[in-house]
């Protein structure tokens, strides 16, 4: 082959703008926090962060998945209530506690599944669908607990629940009672849930797969891949997770209310997008989601300790969420000017 | 010698139409057969029935002289056939390596072996001799490389057969050199490929064979370099055209439109003007700046300098609306996206510009609406059962008629057509050009962009050229040559490196 047509394609190795959004928003609002919010940069509150958000940070990282293939799931919310609300039932009338927890998985993937057949098989838009089944998924919450707080006795055989929110260890690295590390299993269980999804995402084609289904079905179809196995999966690993939510929900509070999963579809919405998922699908990242979820309880944490009531809580959810969505455009005109004003080279010979 | 591929005695129908009669196609190793025809021709058709997506109703498919008896997806894959689609299938968030190998991952144990497939990616890119980091994501890669990457993906699976449907409609000129020297290396490695196109210059270049369908009809298979032009168009069209470019150049009006020094992001110091009764053609390479001159008089791009007066009157910029209700308009390239709105009617999408005009008040009247469009679509001789359909529905020519029903309603004085007639058959062409010929004649002044040389030839009146954002030339079409464009086209034009960010 005569090498001097070779055209050589150089590639920059990084660029701020392909990284999610969720990291520089997170970043901001982290060194922000910490230097303005007297003890948000304490070893106690920042474990206590990461327990408080590890249930959303579950749920992104199935929503993520989910917008990524082009469809959405509302019913992630009401899917957290039933399934919590099953299982304290079931825990109530004295069923030990694996099985209780088996039941309310298998019920939260079911459900997933469900909202998988109606929107692939049945051609019901994901946004109709799933909206759909977060009205069935409350109402059935609210039916099985005559709409109270389900409590259950303590007793030997529900011991396992308590264990999930139970500290692994705990290290003190001053006198004060808020310079105590700790690690919860409530973390260990959302970084386990996190890796494997990472792993999954990165080392197996399923990722890829996501990718091509979200970007265009035909491609995928055309690639031999199926559309509709796709989605059905990442129903059904977005309706376990929720169901696993909900399991870290309830043992942390020791209950279930019907009302635990209300508007949280609604902020793993948020961390996906800040971790930046495209609605359209085709885009997103599992990492960026992560960081959008703890953005999100950066803020709640933040006010709190700041004393802002928690009824402005979504105001300043939905600030960050603008104020990223504008930054992140900046970041992109920044480097998109810089990318047409450098000189292109030209080359006729082969180069390496 | 044995063939490739033989297909004999085709037929293939959908409910009301006969879609394909009797087809008998064939193709040898290492050949080139271009198919051309109208849209809607059968050519689509019948390679989606090579690809097993559709099933012939009658006759017979061989490969290597073996029979096929179901033809499906899976079957013509697994004998090599591989199609290079128009619109280009790949996923722009994922890398050059995962778009080459998605479907057929290659594992080592339970994880993706990563490093096996860069660097088979890699191998596969050099071999067509791309330098690429396979780990580039393909929206970092320009719309030619990108189709590398697509051909690359199609070899990676020992293709015997490639199909390939209008691959240079988005590529610049510089790209399909690259492409046309790539299939010649295919060509010498024994790969027999279909090339669909609409550019009939290609035919010569690139072609060994060429076969010409119309209404589902083989019209002729014949050597390439044995058919003139004129007969091409004879046979695809199904009737003499006897005069492709109907304009009549006659001394041209007041000045309608004057440019004076515009400078943009894109493009520096261009002056241009148009006036009534004329067409002026814009020729340069992909990405001379054409498209953005014309953006940004209508308003629609920012501009840093100079001065545009239409009808005397100086234009607003960053005003789309003022600059519509002058009556300057454009046609943009894209009409699918830019200059239709598909889910709307005939109707409404022709009103769209005209609605304040039409009906002062806040009410509007469908049946005043209704009489108004007829009579324009009559006027253009827009085929269509009904002004309600809705335009998704209708011919690439056909929409482009009703984009120019829009602005002739709408009162506009100039017209600004970018690409005309990209992706439209010979015969809806030429009634373009007719129309366009009639909007010379009723006064109006044209603005035509064209990357479609023989186009900007036979229509315009004077042609500037473009290059790299600068007006390089201005030649009266009397006079002017192919040869002599290019030339300007080119002045400071170099193939470079492509660089990505």
């Amino acid at each position: 082959m005569n090498g001097n047509n070779t055209t050589v394609i150089k590639r920059k190795k990084f660029k701020i703008s392909n990284l999610p959004n969720s990291t520089y928003i997170f970043g901001v609002l982290f060194i922000i926090f910490s230097l303005c919010i007297p003890n948000f940069f304490s070893p106690s509150n920042l474990s206590n962060l990461v327990v408080q958000a590890s249930p959303l940070i579950i749920i992104s990282i199935g929503m993520s998945m989910v917008i990524m293939t082009g469809c959405i799931d509302l019913s992630v919310g009401g899917n957290i209530s039933m399934t919590g609300v099953i299982m304290a039932t079931l825990l109530m009338l004295g069923m030990p506690a694996i099985f209780a927890i088996l039941c309310g998985l298998a019920i939260g993937t079911c459900f997933g599944l469900l909202n998988g057949f109606i929107v692939q098989k049945m051609r019901v838009a994901p946004f109709i669908a799933t909206f759909g089944m977060m009205g069935i998924a409350e109402s059935i919450a609210n039916i099985v607990s005559k709409k109270r707080t389900v409590y259950w006795e303590p007793s030997p055989t529900n011991e396992l629940i308590k264990g999930v929110q139970t500290n692994l260890f705990q290290i003190q690295l001053g006198n004060k009672s808020s310079q105590t590390l700790f690690l919860s299993f409530i973390t260990i269980i959302c970084i386990v849930i996190a890796v494997i999804a990472i792993y999954v995402f990165k080392k197996t084609a399923f990722g890829a797969h996501i990718y091509s289904v979200g970007a265009n079905e035909e491609i995928a179809r055309l690639n031999s891949i199926s559309p509709v196995k796709i989605r059905m999966a990442v129903y059904a690993i977005s309706g376990f997770l929720a169901a696993v939510a909900s399991l870290l929900y309830m043992s942390r509070i020791n209950s279930a209310q019907p009302t635990m999963g209300d508007g949280l579809e609604f902020q793993a919405i948020v961390a996906a997008i800040i971790g930046g998922n495209s609605l359209r699908g085709g885009k997103g990242s599992i990492p960026g989601a992560i960081l959008g979820a703890l953005s999100l309880f950066a803020v709640r944490n933040a006010l709190s300790l700041a004393g802002v009531g928690t009824s402005w809580v979504q105001v300043f959810i939905g600030v960050v969420l603008i104020v990223g969505m504008i930054f992140n455009a900046l970041v992109y005109w920044w480097e998109h000017d810089r990318k047409s004003s450098r000189k292109i080279t030209v080359k006729g010979a082969v180069q390496q | 010698m044995s063939k490739l591929l033989e297909i004999k005695g085709v037929c293939k129908s959908f409910p009301g139409v006969k879609a394909l009669e009797d087809i008998d196609i064939d193709l040898d190793y290492g050949e080139v057969h271009v198919i051309l025809g109208e849209n809607g021709a059968g050519k689509s058709t019948l390679m989606k029935i090579l690809s097993g997506a559709y099933q012939a109703d009658t006759g017979e498919m061989f490969v290597e002289e073996q029979k096929v008896l179901h033809n499906s997806p899976k079957v013509s894959e697994s004998l090599g056939i591989r199609m290079i689609y128009q619109e280009l299938n790949l996923v722009e968030e994922l890398s050059v390596a995962q778009n080459i190998f998605l479907g057929k991952e290659q594992y080592k144990g339970i994880a993706l072996n990563k490093k096996q497939m860069n660097e088979n990616a890699r191998q596969m890119m050099a071999n067509m001799n791309i330098l690429v980091d396979p780990n580039t994501l393909i929206k970092d890669l320009g719309v030619g490389t990108q189709q590398m990457v697509e051909i690359c993906k199609a070899l990676s699976t020992n293709a015997k057969i490639l199909v390939f449907d209008e691959p240079t409609s988005s590529l610049t000129d510089s790209e399909i050199a690259e492409l046309f020297r790539i299939i010649r290396m295919l060509k010498e490695k024994g790969v027999g490929m279909f090339y669909i196109s609409h550019r009939l210059e290609e035919l010569k270049e690139i072609g060994d064979r060429v076969t010409i369908m119309r209404d589902g009809k083989k019209i002729l298979t014949t050597a390439a370099d044995q058919i003139s032009m004129n007969e091409i168009i004879e046979g695809i069209a199904g009737r003499k055209i006897e005069n492709l470019f109907p304009h009549t150049r006659k001394e041209p009006g007041d000045c309608l439109l004057e440019v004076n020094g515009l400078t943009g992001e894109k493009f520096r110091n261009v002056s241009i003007k148009v006036c009534a009764g004329e067409i002026v053609g814009m020729s340069g390479l992909v990405g001379a700046g054409r498209t953005e001159v014309a953006r940004a008089l209508m308003g629609i791009d920012r501009c840093n300098g100079g001065e545009a007066f239409l009808v005397g009157k100086p234009l607003p910029k960053n005003n789309i609306q003022k600059v519509v209700d002058m009556g300057l308009c454009l046609l943009p390239e894209n009409r699918k996206t830019e200059g239709l709105a598909l889910s709307l009617s005939i109707r409404e999408n022709t009103i769209i510009s005209s609605i304040n005009r039409l009906f002062p008040g806040l009410i509007t009247q469908k049946k005043k609406e209704s009489q108004v469009v007829s009579q324009y679509v009559t006027d253009l001789n827009i085929a269509t059962s009904s002004i309600e359909k809705l335009v998704q529905y209708l011919s690439g020519g056909t929409q482009q008629k009703v984009v120019v029903a829009k602005w002739l309603m709408s009162q506009s004085k100039v017209f600004i057509f970018d690409e005309p007639t990209r992706g439209i058959d010979v015969g809806a062409k030429s009634e373009i050009y007719r129309l366009m010929d009639e909007l010379t004649k009723q006064g109006a002044g044209i603005l035509m962009i064209s990357s479609d040389l023989p186009e900007i030839l036979g229509m315009s009146d004077r042609i500037y050229v473009m290059a790299q954002g600068d007006l390089v030339g201005e030649l009266d079409a009397g006079e002017a040559t192919q040869q002599e464009i290019l030339r300007m086209a080119f002045k400071q034009h170099s193939p470079a490196v492509e660089e990505v960010g």
